[in-house]
């Protein structure tokens, strides 16, 4: 509680780039009450892989006309990175974590940070989970300015400048919340989904469509996928002692479920008079 | 003897005796029992069952001690955690070298501090001695008559300053050497003030040198008290003392002053108890929990109000819970409900429209507004225009008049004048009738002012509802039966209450309003729009803070209009359009004067044409201001004709496939009905809501509710419930609210009535939760000792607003009425309508949010608000679009304030963010050459990426820009909070589209934090001080010199993506 309050009250500082904005409280506490959870050796590990059908959306081209400095940085074209579909039929980038099994325990905030960098006015990594509490470090690679600008819904809103060699910037977030989107004012097509969670338990699909959650105590899990443009999907699991348990996740090109931008469709679907006014973003 | 006597009497009569013969040991016994019981119980009522209290108290100690005893050792653990921190320890440290560092210098101080007060103490005896004795005759020399007496008394002091005396001297340094030294007084007295003198210097070198522990040890208790949450173990140890040493005694609050005692915390003991306690804390007894809102208690502090000034009930009363709470017959002023205990602060805050520490009771206010309750029920704050319209008219008549008597009485005065005996009378009688008639000159002046007010005025009124002589050119004939029917059915949460009205009444009343409207001139027609479009722009432009669409979970959008969802059932195209693209474009002007609509012919009579407006607005009959708007708050949107054709279009097209309406409908043509239907209307009060033709001054039907929460219980018509409300315990205001509100016919129950005899209130289906607030609106709704005269209530208990406060409090009536929240963030931490819609939340879409009006009068000059709350787009030309940030889709409305609304919005925001008013502009140092070419590549730098999302006014480059042109700064903003803005924008507006850390201190200024360009090589100024002084100094062509600095490929033609629906649909 009180570890809590005090990272919410330095949330409260005036942003400065690249300070370290932690707080002593914030190390090895809980989040509230409870012993912190500490592994016996039963644990166990879940992978898994992230099918893909169908014929990925094709999204126009990233125009980066606006900075010369990004466009420098790309070759060819640069896509939204939306949807990435695998050679071997996976999907990229989707978030794989723990939505239910754990309750009432309380992990310990690991001290490394999670790094996103900016790399062609690009995220990377463009898919990201993080423990509440623990430290983001922003990082830049790119010779122009970007600001960080994360859109949570629960957590604190903070928007900061990270000029071209900058100290890094290090922020956290106090409390779990999915699917913050995180976005950079001047460079209106960077895009990065932060996944702030409670548990360690998470991992991203990666170029081959498969993950692993190692050290998962064991229990009866729901395990669930998320995907920014696909969305949700879940499944049961059960983690014998120092077992291994395997997850399959299908997603299908034709259920894209939301909107994803402005550039895709527009977010509010209400009646329409007949002529297919929901579905006209959509074409575009 | 007595025996003897017995005897006697026993042999006499044989009859016994109950008095002499049976023993009255027994009933005595049992009337000693009796009584002593009678004792016990009588002082066991008085110590305990009429002091409940003493158990509430005793029973608090203990759990209050167990609580802190609990919390101590946590708070004691926050404590040692925040020591262990690197901060702490490094302070910690920091203060241990300074103070060993200083130690040395600090002992040798204080050691010789030491020796000069015990010199001090040795000498201070025989020194203040001897300079009595001098006092004493200096006294006498002053005093003493003739040179004889005065010289000998100056040798006796001469002669006592030099006399040698033995004094005890300590040695200069420690131990107790003491040598005895023989001294005169003036070697006494320099040795005094010698040592005096040094000691003070050495006092303040102590102070120097322990100056930086001081400090540090400052700083380290400030981090301690500003890293600990809630109470240091310290505190909690003085809790716990002052439980321990605790009296069982009645606790009371007495205001001598304003003849108040409370005595609520002889058992609320947790009210003001520094430690926040719930239930759970202490034993789950809610009695004991401190007072829930602390920020409240802050401001109307207990010692200074009491308690029942707020939450009603006997302050007085101790002897049980019913009793203090008031929950009895003979208290008139029972407590609130919990759930309605905000009902309290409208006591002093009536004109208050919004409280942020009554959100209830702000909801109840506002359902007030909203669901129409204020179209029949006169409610004092609510009838502010209408108010100030009764009084400007009554003061022009008294003016007339008076104007009147003063030109009378001057021209009798002249009179006098002219017959007047002698000159000097005469000059005083032309003086007087001069004087006069400036008099009445002034007055003229005074009317033509209260008119233009009263034009004012009559351009704020509004009307709850739509006016209705306007039906035959909007509505479908055949929807108006099955609405007046039941409109909750049509559209559920309208405003339209549903009046119970039987079929025959429903013919009546749809007949009257079908034969009352207008039947031209017509709307012109209109060629079809784009639904597509009409939805995209019904969407984005910012219609849906007001209205809802869609139905059931599917609604979104505001609840301050109608929802739209089924609009083609019931309106005409051509209307809509008009309506869209002007709902104040009134069919026809109504003169209050003649009490009718002027149509063409009584302009073509004047020989002028059919045309009117805000400033074409008097009678061409009798030059009488007529009402010249629809009397709607719906505002402009300065749509062009295209989208408004677009929207009505997308509305018109709304409605449910299977939707049936009554196809004979020629009964609402007939005429007799429709006399039947004029009655109705006026029995049910329809005029109150809205303009119906004969109905525009229809008295409203309603009993007023200015002080309905004091009116007596007698008054309030329980019919016959009465007597089932007192068995059941609901025999008080809440009750008689809670189902007056929930069933407004409920007081018929068992009642043989004739149909036009019943109650008229109509249903409203409130939920739950905003019948609760519009029950605490009334519950409070009081006949207020603060209201009008103030009684004996003293001056520093009653609540008077600052000119600021009254600002605010005028302000919020209108921020209210034009449903400025809808849009913008007002108040920190309050969300808007439009940033809560689905679209929104798309991280795309953060910035097409309008911009938050939290510090808004810190940010723009009250003169620019001004201009621009008349006309938002900023010029006369191509007005469809903002006059700001053009590149919001969404649109600041024209709202037509009448410039009186104008100065209340600009000094409410002015207050909101405590402008000190008038405002002047501080004067800005002019750029010199250098500056301005440093400022110029700042500004195009990639350290400072402005322009990146700043508008400049090429097209190519706007289409992608979020934010305001910086030539419009000048006359916008102020440069104090365009410097604070550009330091730290997330300070002041969270989330924002503007990033913070773009500057970085230096010393004592602010830099880039970004890679400057050379040219500043050398500058030494601040950089934040040089940009606003850049932008507040910005010409148009300076912004053309730094547009051509930007690359050139931010300037190639590229239609961004999110564009192209619009460029697409644009005709």
């Amino acid at each position: 509680m009180i570890a809590l309050t005090a990272v919410a009250a330095l949330a409260l500082m005036p942003g400065c780039g690249g300070k370290k904005e932690t707080t002593p409280a914030a190390g090895e506490q809980p989040a509230a009450g409870g012993e912190v959870w500490r592994p016996t050796g039963d644990e166990g590990t879940v992978t898994g892989k992230v099918s893909f059908k169908g014929q990925p959306p094709k999204f126009p081209a990233i125009s980066m006309d606006a900075d010369a400095v990004c466009a420098a940085k790309h070759s060819g074209p640069v896509h939204p990175e939306a949807v990435i579909a695998n050679p071997n039929g996976t999907l990229k980038n989707v978030f794989v974590h723990v939505k239910s099994g754990l309750e009432g325990k309380t992990f310990a905030v690991p001290t490394e940070p999670v790094v996103l960098d900016q790399v062609g006015c690009l995220y990377n990594p463009h898919v990201l989970g993080i423990q509440a509490r623990q430290d983001l470090k922003v990082v830049t690679s790119d010779n122009t300015t970007h600001n960080i600008h994360p859109l949570p819904k629960i957590n604190r809103e903070w928007n900061i400048s990270q000029p071209p060699h900058a100290d890094p910037i290090i922020r956290s977030f106090s409390r779990p919340e999915i699917s913050v989107p995180v976005k950079c004012n001047q460079h209106p097509w960077m895009r990065a989904y932060i996944h702030v969670v409670s548990d360690p338990f998470f991992a991203v699909s990666d170029d081959q469509g498969s993950f692993e959650i190692k050290g998962l105590p064991p229990g009866n899990y729901e395990i669930e996928a998320l995907h920014e443009h696909y969305g949700a999907q879940t499944q049961k699991v059960t983690v014998a002692p120092k077992g291994s348990a395997s997850v399959e996740f299908s997603y299908n090109a034709t259920q894209a479920y939301r909107a994803g931008s402005l550039r895709m469709m527009p977010a509010l679907v209400i009646p329409c008079c007949g002529g297919g006014g929901t579905e006209r973003g959509a074409s575009h | 003897m007595p025996d003897e006597i017995n005897r006697e009497v026993r042999s006499t009569d044989a009859e016994p005796d109950p008095v002499v013969d049976s023993s009255l040991s027994g009933p005595l016994l049992i009337a000693a029992v009796v009584l002593f019981l009678t004792m016990v119980w009588a002082l066991y009522d008085e110590l305990f069952s009429q002091r409940p209290w003493k158990h509430y108290q005793a029973q608090f100690v203990r759990l209050y001690t167990a609580h802190l005893q609990k919390v101590g050792p946590r708070a004691a653990a926050a404590e040692k955690e925040a020591r262990s921190s690197p901060e702490f320890q490094k302070i910690e440290q920091l203060l241990k070298k300074a103070e060993d560092s200083a130690a040395p210098k600090v002992k040798e101080i204080d050691r010789e501090v030491d020796g000069i007060r015990r010199q001090l103490a040795a000498i201070k005896s025989p020194f203040q001695d001897v300079r009595a004795r001098i006092a004493a005759l200096t006294y006498e020399l002053d005093h003493a008559a003739g040179k004889a007496a005065r010289d000998s008394i100056r040798r006796e002091v001469d002669e006592i300053r030099k006399r040698q005396m033995s004094v005890d001297l300590p040695a200069d340094g420690a131990g107790a050497a003491v040598s005895a030294q023989n001294l005169s007084f003036v070697d006494l007295e320099k040795r005094f003030n010698e040592l005096r003198t040094r000691e003070a210097q050495l006092i303040s070198e102590r102070a120097t040198v322990t100056n930086q522990a001081r400090e540090l040890r400052r700083t380290r208790n400030e981090y301690l008290s500003e890293h600990m949450v809630g109470l240091g173990p310290q505190q909690i140890e003085g809790l716990l003392r002052k439980m321990h040493g605790f009296r069982i005694e009645i606790k009371q609050i007495h205001i001598e002053e304003a003849g108040l005692v409370d005595r609520c915390e002889s058992c609320h003991l947790g009210i003001s108890e520094p430690l926040p306690l719930t239930a759970a804390d202490m034993g789950g007894n809610r009695v004991f929990v401190s007072h829930p809102n602390r920020t409240l208690l802050t401001l109307h502090d207990p010692i200074r109000f009491g308690c029942t000034p707020c939450h009603n009930g006997n302050g007085l009363a101790t002897a049980s819970v019913e009793g203090a709470h008031g929950n009895y017959k003979h208290w008139l002023w029972p407590l609130f409900p919990k759930e309605n205990s905000e009902a309290g602060c409208l006591q002093c805050h009536f004109t208050d429209r919004v409280l942020d520490q009554a959100p209830v009771l702000t909801r109840g206010r506002d359902l007030f507004e909203l669901k129409g309750c204020v179209g029949c029920h006169r409610h004092e704050e609510f009838d502010r225009e209408s108010d100030a319209l009764t009084s400007i008219r009554s003061n022009i008549q008294n003016l007339e008049v008076q104007q009147k008597e003063s030109r009378l009485e001057a021209d009798r005065e002249v009179q006098r004048g002219d017959t007047a005996e002698s000159n000097d009378q005469a000059q005083q009688h032309y003086a007087k009738a001069e004087r006069l008639r400036v008099t009445s000159s002034n007055m003229d002046a005074r009317i033509k002012e209260l008119d233009l007010q009263a034009k004012s005025v009559m351009q704020d009124l509004k009307k709850v509802a739509p006016n209705l002589k306007d039906v035959r050119l909007k509505l479908h004939k055949n929807w108006i039966p099955v609405w007046l029917k039941n409109p909750h059915a049509f559209r559920p949460g309208t405003k339209m209450p549903r009046f119970r009205l039987v079929d025959q009444e429903v013919r009546a009343l749809s007949a009257f309003i079908w034969q009352s409207g207008w039947q031209g001139p017509a709307p012109a027609p209109q060629p079809k729009g784009d639904a597509a479009h009409g939805k995209e722009l019904f969407e984005t432009r910012g219609c849906m803070a007001c209205h809802s669409m869609g139905e059931g979970n599917n609604r979104a959008g505001g609840e301050f209009a109608a929802n739209l969802s089924r609009l083609g059932e019931k309106a005409n195209y051509d209307y809509i359009v008009r309506w869209v693209h002007n709902p104040r474009d009134r069919t026809r002007p109504y003169c209050p004067y003649e009490k009718r609509d002027l149509g063409p012919e009584d302009y073509a009579r004047h020989g002028l044409p059919f045309s009117f407006g805000l400033d074409r607005s008097t009678c061409p009959n009798d030059g009488h201001e007529l009402q010249v708007q629809n009397m709607t708050v719906m505002p402009s949107l300065r749509l062009t004709t295209e989208e408004a054709r677009d929207i009505a279009t997308y509305l018109t097209s709304l409605k449910h496939d299977d939707a049936a309406y009554p196809s004979d409908v020629a009964f609402m043509d007939d005429r007799r009905l429709a006399e039947q239907g004029r009655q109705l209307t006026s029995r049910y009060g329809c005029g109150s809501c809205h303009e119906i033709a004969g109905l525009e001054d229809a008295p409203r039907i309603g009993t007023e509710l200015t002080k309905e929460g004091s009116k007596p219980l007698e008054q309030l018509d329980f019919a016959l419930l009465e007597q089932k409300a007192k068995a059941e315990g609901w025999y008080n205001h809440k009750g008689f609210f809670e189902r007056k509100i929930k069933d407004p016919a409920f007081f018929d129950t068992g009642r043989e009535k004739a149909l036009e005899d019943r109650l008229r209130m109509p249903n409203f289906e409130l939920s739950p939760e905003d019948s609760r607030a519009l029950i605490t609106f009334l519950l409070g709704s009081l006949d207020s000792p603060f209201r009008s005269e103030f009684r004996s209530i003293p001056q520093q208990f009653r609540y008077i607003p600052t000119d600021q406060q009254k600002d605010l409090q005028e302000g919020w009536w209108l921020v209210k009425k034009y449903n400025c929240m809808g849009c913008h963030t007002v108040q920190a931490g309050q969300h808007s309508v439009l940033s809560a819609l689905p679209r929104y939340q798309d991280p795309d879409w953060k910035e097409q949010l309008p911009p938050s009006l939290v510090q808004e009068g810190a940010r723009v000059n009250p003169e620019w608000l001004a201009r621009f709350l008349s006309n938002p787009a900023m010029t006369e030309k191509d007005t469809s679009r903002n006059g700001v940030r053009t590149y919001l889709k969404a649109r600041m409305p024209t709202f037509s304030f009448s410039p009186n609304e104008i100065r209340i919005l600009v000094r409410f925001f002015e207050a909101a963010a405590g402008q000190s008013s008038p405002y002047i502009p501080s004067k800005l140092e002019p750029l010199t050459e250098p500056e301005r070419q440093m400022a110029r590549a700042l500004f195009s730098s990639p350290g400072a990426p402005c322009l990146r999302c700043h508008l400049v006014g090429e097209p190519r480059h706007d289409r992608s820009a979020t934010a305001p042109n910086f030539l419009v700064a000048r006359e916008r903003l102020k440069p104090a909070w365009t410097a604070r803005w550009m330091l730290d924008p997330q300070m002041i507006s969270p989330g924002t589209a503007m990033p913070s850390g773009l500057f970085r201190r230096e010393d004592d200024r602010w830099v880039s934090a970004g890679p400057t360009p050379g040219i500043f090589s050398g500058y030494r100024g601040d950089h934040v001080d040089l940009l606003v002084r850049y932008m507040f100094q910005l010409t148009p062509q300076e912004q053309s010199a730094l547009i051509q600095r930007l690359p050139a490929t931010a300037r190639t033609d590229r239609p961004p993506p999110d564009e192209t629906a619009t460029v697409a649909h644009s005709r």
